[in-house]
């Protein structure tokens, strides 16, 4: 049995390592720019009079996270929580939760489900996939990161610590996770993947703008709870403050009961 | 081991209101050559499919050398090799990295030696092997498909419409491969739109329409259930006699020409024109084609 999910593993990181790759040199480079670009602010002593420029009225409904971010630490750190690196990361992340899907739309899956090979093993083998491609790129996004403060800043740069860096990358990874199994729920009862990654696509659009909602009319709170990205806390991080294990294990938590869930309807379906 | 390869008891399957398969129960003896024959739509695929687990039956069960193909799906699926109507390969995939990938999901080691034989018998070249399965034609798919199906020399094969975009030279091939696994003594349980080529390859066939199971018989049983058609023409006139043979059908009677259909034996009608001044007797062997036509008529 493991030995046929790591088959199937090893198979689908080697037609996807040119997208995982590039992904994650991609990111790589530009957490590695960022350092840069922190370190051109900080010579030049821009943080304090781009934090002088923001109106009061936009700084008092963004909170203390805007401020934050506009230190050394918040620009080194943006690439572990801006949208487009976001985005990136989550539809690398629903393009490899959707295989499933794919092998049905090509009927792969007939051939490798005539084998001696359980159902449950492609969804083993998707998850597989995910925590190793999400752990490459955050692995990579930390290396430009490192690479950055380590080669081409001044020693007397305010430098985010290993643990902010190290809590960033899991609260991403917390987030990629949870989107991983919410995806693979939805891939496992679809015929095309296009649909597939199309409905995932949409979930993750419509809870980034509940989240988004909640954080910034109070109204809306309360159904930000229902959206991952409200388990999502970079800011507090970059403030200081510790990453919330809660939050973290909610993200893991909603991501296993995902792959549960498409391991059972998986292998309850007609394929 | 059984000598039933497949049995199928009582096995239905509904996709929502619309029944694809109704009560079918049909046993394939090992070592068979079985033709599954229908038209489109009849229910051949979703029982294939059902072997293999793809799909689940609503009502009865299906079993492969006694073991039951949903809850020993493993099992089960460790004893075949299968060729899929379509086989969806990725094209991004050289042939040989797709049978090697295939050949180690398998259950049996994939023996070098018998893998060129089939890449040879099929004329398979080492260079178009290399090359991604997206500049394959149609037939070289095929090829492919029934490569990885034989490969592994699973006791039971279970190919569906396994000439489907072969060219004749393929199909003969082909031909000569089945001949070579049923020497083998594996069963191969095959679904087909070609008559002839069941005629010629299988020793049972089965006749699914709309979803039920209208005939299962051996081919020769078949042959003589359609009768040989048997014309006798004399040298002179002759009579009729007062009754003919058992087993015979009259087409046409004239003085000099009696045309006739002969089920089982047909001594008793020589005898019978042997003892006039018979000039000339045509013997026919039914074609399949001919037996099956009113079965398929029946559906469309």
């Amino acid at each position: 049995m493991m030995r046929t999910t790591a088959v199937l593993a090893m198979q689908s990181l080697r037609r996807l390592r040119a997208v995982i790759v590039g992904i994650g040199l991609i990111l790589a480079a530009f957490q590695f720019l960022l350092t840069q670009v922190a370190v051109f602010l900080q010579r030049s002593q821009a943080f304090g009079m781009l934090s002088s420029l923001v109106p009061e009225f936009i700084r008092s409904l963004a909170g203390p996270g805007m401020l934050a971010f506009m230190s050394f630490t918040g620009v080194v750190s943006l690439g572990y929580f801006h949208p487009i690196v976001l985005a990136a990361l989550l539809g690398l992340t629903i393009s490899i939760a959707t295989e499933p899907a794919a092998e049905v739309e090509t009927r792969f899956v007939d051939l490798t489900l005539a084998r001696p090979v359980a159902r449950t093993q492609l969804i083993a083998r998707t998850v597989i996939v995910l925590v190793v491609s999400g752990a490459f790129v955050l692995g990579m996004m930390a290396a430009g990161t490192w690479t950055g403060l380590a080669c081409c800043t001044p020693s007397n740069a305010p430098r985010p610590s290993p643990a902010i860096v190290r809590s960033l990358a899991l609260n991403l990874a917390g987030v990629a996770w949870c989107w991983g199994g919410i995806a693979l729920a939805i891939a496992v009862s679809a015929r095309r993947r296009a649909v597939a990654g199309g409905w995932s696509g949409l979930a993750a659009l419509a809870a980034y703008l509940v989240d988004y909602l909640g954080r910034v009319w109070d109204p809306a709170r309360g159904v930000s709870r229902l959206s991952p990205f409200h388990y999502f806390e970079p800011m507090s991080v970059i403030t200081g403050g510790r990453l919330s294990g809660t939050n973290v294990a909610t993200l893991l938590a909603i991501g296993l009961v995902g792959a549960i869930a498409s391991a059972i309807i998986f292998s309850r379906r007609d394929l | 081991m059984s000598v039933t390869a497949i049995r199928l008891d009582r096995l239905g399957k509904r996709y929502g209101r619309l029944p694809a398969l109704r009560d079918v129960s049909l046993d394939v003896p090992v070592g068979d050559v079985f033709g599954f024959l229908g038209l489109n739509g009849a229910g051949k695929t979703t029982t294939i499919r059902i072997l293999l687990d793809l799909v689940r039956p609503t009502t009865g069960r299906a079993t492969v050398f006694d073991r039951d193909c949903q809850t020993q799906g493993l099992a089960v699926r460790a004893q075949l090799g299968y060729l899929p109507g379509e086989p969806g390969f990725y094209g991004d995939m050289a042939g040989e990295a797709t049978l090697d990938l295939l050949g180690r999901l398998s259950a049996h080691r994939i023996d070098p030696a018998w893998r060129r034989t089939l890449l040879d018998r099929l004329e398979f070249a080492a260079s178009d092997l290399r090359r991604p399965v997206r500049e394959y034609s149609t037939g070289m798919k095929r090829k492919l498909g029934i490569v990885q199906a034989f490969q592994a020399d699973a006791p039971l094969l279970v190919l569906d419409e396994p000439t489907e975009g072969l060219d004749p030279l393929m199909q003969e091939a082909f031909y000569e491969l089945l001949g070579e696994v049923r020497r083998r003594g594996r069963t191969v349980f095959m679904s087909s739109h070609v008559v002839p080529e069941v005629e010629r390859v299988c020793d049972r066939l089965a006749l699914l329409r709309e979803g039920r199971l209208a005939l299962i018989s051996t081919i020769e049983e078949l042959r003589s259930l359609a009768g040989r058609r048997v014309r006798a023409s004399f040298a002179a006139d002759v009579d009729p006699p007062a009754a003919w043979p058992p087993d015979c059908e009259v087409i046409s009677v004239a003085p000099r020409l009696w045309d006739m259909r002969v089920r089982g034996s047909i001594a008793s009608f020589v005898s019978l024109v042997a003892a006039r001044p018979l000039a000339d007797l045509d013997v026919q062997t039914p074609r399949l084609e001919d037996v099956l036509r009113k079965y398929y008529a029946a559906q469309s």
